[in-house]
């Protein structure tokens, strides 16, 4: 729970005058909880242990990657000093089941273990020492079973299957027009087929925290990105009424994804009802962190897109195999939105697509910004570049050519209103110009440098008819400060700030007077996840409907105070007056004060409920698959060392339209670091598995970017007012890593004249793909 | 136990003590992150690092000797360009703070960057006991396998030195910016009798060199032609594998590719009559 | 298979300073600086997020060094001076690193910034002129999830800036 509630009362003397009015939205206001942050006093998951944990817990992983569950003994763990307990699949009142969408990962297996990641039981002792001795300890007998390791075995003939129904998960369509016809008239076609890497989140702030039952409630501070969620999820396996149990959110360190699954909480609560009036602590190891929690999507995307002779888009036709990983996590949303998003911004009168879901025995796969819009826009992106090279026209003609404009439709049939995709490539591309590009004359040789450019698109929220939405409050006190309520968690993104913003400039209040409680189940109501860009378009309506609501008292009881029509007041930093006669005013605490004693609650509360309608099944067609979509195009400038395959981004230009950055920094940060992710995924972030087993769970190896591998990001803060948002505004988490992945690539391809096709592009894929190696070629055809 | 001696006398009575009870810890660099992954739970500890002779560089009949306890840090401030830039490489800052010469060569990890380095400087390298004394011996013959070295259970390092002066390249090739474990490195030395030495890092076992391609390179004036004859030798001479960091194919290969780069900067530089920087 | 966890570890005794308190603990000799200060004694500013010196988080300063806390024993500090997150504010006063950290927006999630600061620290005492190289090169063992690195390094020219105007 985040909770900035403090009461200083206002020292603002009362007869100097009103400041200029300081609009709220559109400021770089400080972070609320940026002091906290910097000191080391905010409590992460861990930090709280010092002060509470009595007991800790450890986690008994599977063994094998595949296999029957046989016998669990736990004798010998409980004969370690100091383990009070060993519970298992047994011991769990519930279904001992969760899943976002499909209930189908079990707590603590009983019977089948489909990755390395599952858990088996929890072991409960005075120490963590103890904890993991006892773990160590438990033996499980298992009956081995063919491990499925790869997508190709998953759909081979006569495949182990991991589930009785098949490997194969479920599958998402698009039909638009006859797109066999129109390849076969097309005056090129061209054909690729990419491979994207699993990726983890690698959020630095690893999995802790603490579970409480005293015989009432279960209280647990864990971090999650949808705590309303995460406690039905918690409910349901635990077999606990929803009301018993409290889920509050500590201060989290970074998300992206991954802490949308169910992580610790069920452990927890099964050691705390186990142990009434104890407080449980459980933390992860990163190596640990690494092995269990879900990753991106490696997807593989086979891609024909064909075009006429001045680059005018034909049709396309894409594949899609997706690894599910062993368990369904969010895979289901990420091929809808992989299918969706199959031809990004670009308009193409005729489209087929086919994702496929398959399972694996890899690690679940599930959210991760920019989930299954990001893998796509890197193959709709190289079709761009590859039918430019085919036709030798421009990379910015093709793309211009065929990108929606205002009141288009995109891949699913649906109308957008307005479309700035065209305007943020001619933004990028114009910072790209205010610099000469050196080209690679005054290089040595063997350095090649080269430019690239991406256009995107995303939707935002889930969509598909999906009942998303959020409730907020808002509540003002007699000493004239206003506090939000949201069941939003702040995972780094700057939500706090951004609805204490908007609350403030709906209600005249300085940021000063603004204070926020955050993500937890007992004090605030439902804000659905901070997840696919939608909390600034979702809960901030509904902070703004509820502040707006609470304006209507505001001004009604200034009516009153003033003598004057509530619509000829104004609200401004603190004070309401006469918009007229500004010398005719009152201060907000007064207003509070007098509205209380009238009866008024000076409480609002408001449900911002959007609908989506989902997508016709077969096709795919709707006419609101999305709330809103979101543009954005990036420009990138690098060098490839062309003996070595190193790869250097020397300049990166990103240009997004947030409709209204609520905080231009806030927004500015969100640009900035989603493009380091993107260089990181374009680059050198790769989980490889052996067999079902990660090769790589700790940031030894597990590569991402340091200070030394970004170029300084130029962000391009573009606004076009969305009709829908608050204040205009959008959002801006996901498109930033969607568009600086491809433009990466871009640049890779004009450097080396080669076009990458599977990621990440770390040094050895550079090098094979400009010389043309592939894994199995023997040295002599290089040297 | 947690022992902390203050000279290398009473380590070396504690390491003929204690042998292989104790876990020998500088930096802590290597240990703790194995103690961190579970790999190792020393109860005994043999802590060299308040050993304040061990952190001395000096000069002593043409050779400079660093003691073990010297830090990355330090040897980054080296006047030896390999050695300084291998130095460089490693870890980020506080890593290097910590990180220590004498605890690169005791781990013997192939990709040990600053093994690398001083393998091509012809290093040699000063194991001592309590019963037997000193002994120096060349670092080549230091390195047996993967992970063994010559070092015996009542042996601690003591320093470790090279031929002064000789000139030196290095490059690592990582996967990113900084921070890098490498996927392959290089360094070389030549003195000044054009006896060139190359050694290579992650492309077998051990810090590797390539005697055949040094043989191939002695006393001989650095042309086009034998450069590339060398870096073709260079590719036979080393065995790397594939693991999770990169295939054996790329890593052959970069070894020939930096073999190249490295000694074509040496030959321009002798074009300029320049010394080594 | 590793070796299996030991349960009775040996004590030691860590006589140190942290943030200019002096410390008497009794430890086991494999504790790691950082579990000390978070779990013995309650300074929990100092983060862990990979245990093997690849992040930076735990960064602290011993002796004025810059070293990583999950890769020293505390065992190992016995009569040092060490400085961590704690130790910089003085207090109500944020030390200008962490006042800049907050003016720039460098504080995202948060989790990476102690030991940024604390790198950040280390260069700003070490130079009183930094150059672009050295100040990426002093935080280039500091890895951030969320900012792209940006707002960090803008917020430590901001605060070397202020520190000589002052």
């Amino acid at each position: 729970m985040i909770q900035h509630v403090k009461t200083t009362e206002s020292n603002q003397a009362l007869d100097a005058p009103i400041a200029p009015a300081d609009h709220l939205v559109g400021k770089s206001c400080r972070r609320i909880d940026g002091k906290e942050k910097v000191t080391g006093t905010a409590l992460y998951g861990a930090d709280l242990f010092p002060n509470s944990a009595e007991l800790f817990a450890s986690v008994v992983r599977s063994e094998h990657a595949h296999a029957n569950i046989t016998a669990i003994d736990a004798k010998q763990a409980l004969e370690v000093a100091g383990v009070l307990g060993v519970y298992t699949h047994a011991d769990v009142g519930g279904t001992n089941i969760h899943g976002l969408i499909r209930r189908d990962h079990p707590a603590l297996a009983s019977k089948r273990v489909r990755y390395l990641g599952d858990a088996i039981a929890v072991v409960v002792a005075k120490t963590e020492r103890a904890a993991k001795l006892g773990r160590d300890k438990v033996k499980v007998t298992y009956e081995t079973l063919p491990v499925i390791a790869t997508m190709e075995q998953a759909i081979a003939e006569g495949a182990t299957k991991l589930y009785p129904e098949g490997n194969v998960m479920g599958d998402k369509r698009i039909r638009k027009g006859d797109v066999d016809r129109a390849l076969a008239n097309s005056h090129v076609v061209v054909s690729d087929t990419f491979f994207t890497q699993t990726v983890d989140h690698a959020f630095l702030d690893i999995e802790a925290g603490t579970g409480h039952w005293d015989g009432q409630t279960l209280t647990l501070y864990v971090a999650g990105q949808w705590v309303h969620e995460e406690r039905r999820l918690i409910a349901l396996a635990l077999g606990l009424p929803v009301e018993q149990i409290r889920i509050i959110q500590p201060v989290t360190g970074g998300a992206f994804g991954g802490r949308e699954d169910i992580s610790i909480q069920i452990y927890l609560g099964v050691a705390a009802l186990k142990h009434q009036g104890k407080t449980i602590a459980l933390r992860y190891t990163r190596s640990e962190s690494m092995r269990v929690r879900h990753k991106r999507h490696a997807l593989k995307i086979q891609s024909t897109f064909g075009a006429k002779a001045d680059g005018t888009l034909t049709a396309a036709k894409i594949v899609v195999h997706s690894d599910e990983g062993a368990y369904a996590s969010t895979g289901i949303a990420v091929m809808r939105k992989a299918a969706s998003h199959a031809t990004g911004p670009y308009r193409v009168p005729n489209v087929e697509v086919d994702v496929y879901g398959v399972h694996t025995n890899n690690n679940p796969t599930g959210a991760m910004r920019g989930f299954g819009a990001c893998q796509m826009a890197i193959a709709y992106e190289g079709m761009m570049d590859r039918i430019a090279n085919a036709l030798k026209l421009g990379r910015e003609t093709v793309r211009k050519k065929n990108l929606i404009t205002s009141g288009d439709t995109v891949t699913t049939g649906q109308r957008i209103n307005p479309v700035s995709v065209g305007h943020c490539l001619t933004k990028a591309i114009q910072k790209f110009n205010d610099q000469p590009y050196p080209g690679s004359d005054s290089l040595p040789a063997h350095i090649k440098r080269g430019w690239g450019m991406s256009a995107i698109c995303f939707g935002l929220g889930y969509g598909d008819g999906f009942p998303d939405c959020s409730r907020a409050r808002v509540e003002l006190a007699d000493n004239g400060t206003a506090t939000v309520y949201t069941g939003g968690v702040e995972v780094g993104q700057g939500l706090l700030n951004a609805m204490m913003q908007i609350a403030g400039e709906e209600l005249g209040l300085p940021f000063e007077s603004m204070r926020i409680v955050a993500a937890d189940t007992e004090l605030t109501d439902e804000s659905g996840s901070s997840s696919a860009t939608r909390q600034t378009y979702f809960t901030g309506n509904a902070v703004r409907m509820a502040a707006s609501e609470l304006r209507e008292q505001v001004l009604d009881i200034a009516g009153i105070k003033l003598k004057v029509h509530p619509h000829e007041i104004t609200l401004q930093q603190g004070w309401a007056f006469e918009s007229a006669k500004p010398d005719n005013r009152v201060r907000i605490e007064r207003i509070c004060t007098e509205g209380l004693t009238r009866g008024y609650s000076l409480k609002a509360s408001a449900l911002f409920k959007p609908r989506t309608i989902e997508e016709v099944p077969g096709t795919g067609q709707s006419p609101r698959a999305f709330i809103t979509y979101l543009f954005g195009a990036h420009v990138s400038q690098v060098l490839v060392n062309t003996e070595t395959g190193e790869v250097k981004v020397e300049r990166h230009i990103a240009a997004h339209d947030v409709g209204k950055a609520v905080n231009p920094q806030s927004v500015e940060g969100q640009i900035v670091g989603g493009v380091a992710q993107g260089l990181g995924m374009a680059l050198m972030e790769e989980v490889t598995y052996k067999n079902g087993r990660i090769m790589n769970p700790g940031l030894t190896d597990y590569i991402i970017p340091t200070i030394k591998d970004l170029p300084p990001v130029e962000a391009i803060i573009v606004e076009h007012d969305d009709p829908g948002g608050p204040f205009g505004a959008h959002g801006v988490g996901e498109p930033p890593l969607i568009g600086a992945v491809p433009a990466i690539l871009s640049a890779i391809y004009d450097a080396t004249g080669k076009a990458p096709c599977e990621l990440p592009m770390n040094p050895e894929r550079t090098w094979r793909l400009i010389n043309d190696v592939r894994e199995n070629d023997t040295l002599s055809k290089v040297f | 136990m947690f022992h902390q001696p203050t000279t290398f006398e009473q380590a070396l009575e504690l390491r003929r003590a204690l042998g292989t009870d104790a876990t020998v810890i500088n930096g802590g660099t290597d240990v703790v992150v194995a103690m961190n992954h579970g790999a190792i739970h020393p109860q005994c500890f043999l802590d060299v690092s308040r050993i304040r002779s061990l952190r001395k560089v000096e000069r002593q009949n043409g050779h400079v000797v660093m003691g073990a306890g010297v830090t990355f840090s330090e040897l980054g401030k080296m006047h030896f360009r390999a050695l300084r830039e291998a130095s460089l490489s490693v870890g980020g800052p506080a890593i290097r703070n910590m990180g220590t010469i004498g605890g690169n060569i005791a781990t013997a990890s192939p990709a040990g960057d600053g093994c690398v380095a001083l393998l091509a400087m012809n290093a040699e390298v000063q194991l001592a006991s309590k019963a037997r004394g000193d002994r120096w011996m060349p670092l080549v013959d230091y390195f047996i396998d993967y992970r063994k070295t010559a070092l015996a259970d009542d042996e601690l390092i003591h320093a470790v030195r090279v031929p002064h002066n000789p000139r030196s390249r290095w490059y690592k090739i990582g996967k990113r910016g900084a921070v890098n474990i490498s996927l392959v490195c290089c360094a070389i030395s030549q003195n000044e009798n054009k006896k060139t030495e190359l050694a290579f890092g992650c492309v077998g076992p051990i810090p590797k060199i390539t005697p055949k391609a040094s043989a191939l390179l002695a006393g001989e004036e650095l042309t086009p032609e034998l450069i590339n004859d060398a870096a073709n030798l260079v590719t036979h001479e080393v065995s790397p594998i594939d693991d999770q960091r990169g295939t054996a194919t790329y890593r052959r290969a970069m070894c020939g590719t930096l073999t190249k780069r490295l000694l074509t900067q040496l030959m321009k530089d002798d074009a300029k009559g320049d010394a080594d920087a | 298979m590793p070796d299996p966890t030991p349960m009775e570890i040996p004590m030691t005794q860590v006589a140190c300073t942290v943030n200019g308190e002096t410390f008497t603990r009794d430890v086991p000799v494999d504790m790691p600086l950082l579990e000390f200060l978070r779990d013995v004694l309650g300074l929990t500013g100092t983060k862990g997020a990979c245990l093997e010196g690849e992040c930076g988080s735990c960064t602290v300063l011993v002796d004025g060094e810059t070293i990583n806390s999950c890769l020293m024993l505390a065992a190992q500090v016995n009569e040092r001076n060490i400085t961590t997150i704690e130790g910089l504010a003085a207090g109500s006063e944020l030390d200008v690193i962490q006042d800049s950290f907050v003016a720039t927006g460098a504080a995202q999630c948060g989790y990476c910034t102690p030991g940024l600061i604390m790198s950040a620290r280390a260069l700003l005492n070490d130079q009183p002129e930094i150059s672009e190289s050295d100040l990426l090169t002093a935080m280039e063992g500091n890895i951030c999830r969320c900012t792209g690195y940006a707002s960090i390094i803008e917020a430590v020219k901001r605060a070397h800036r202020e520190s000589q105007s002052a």
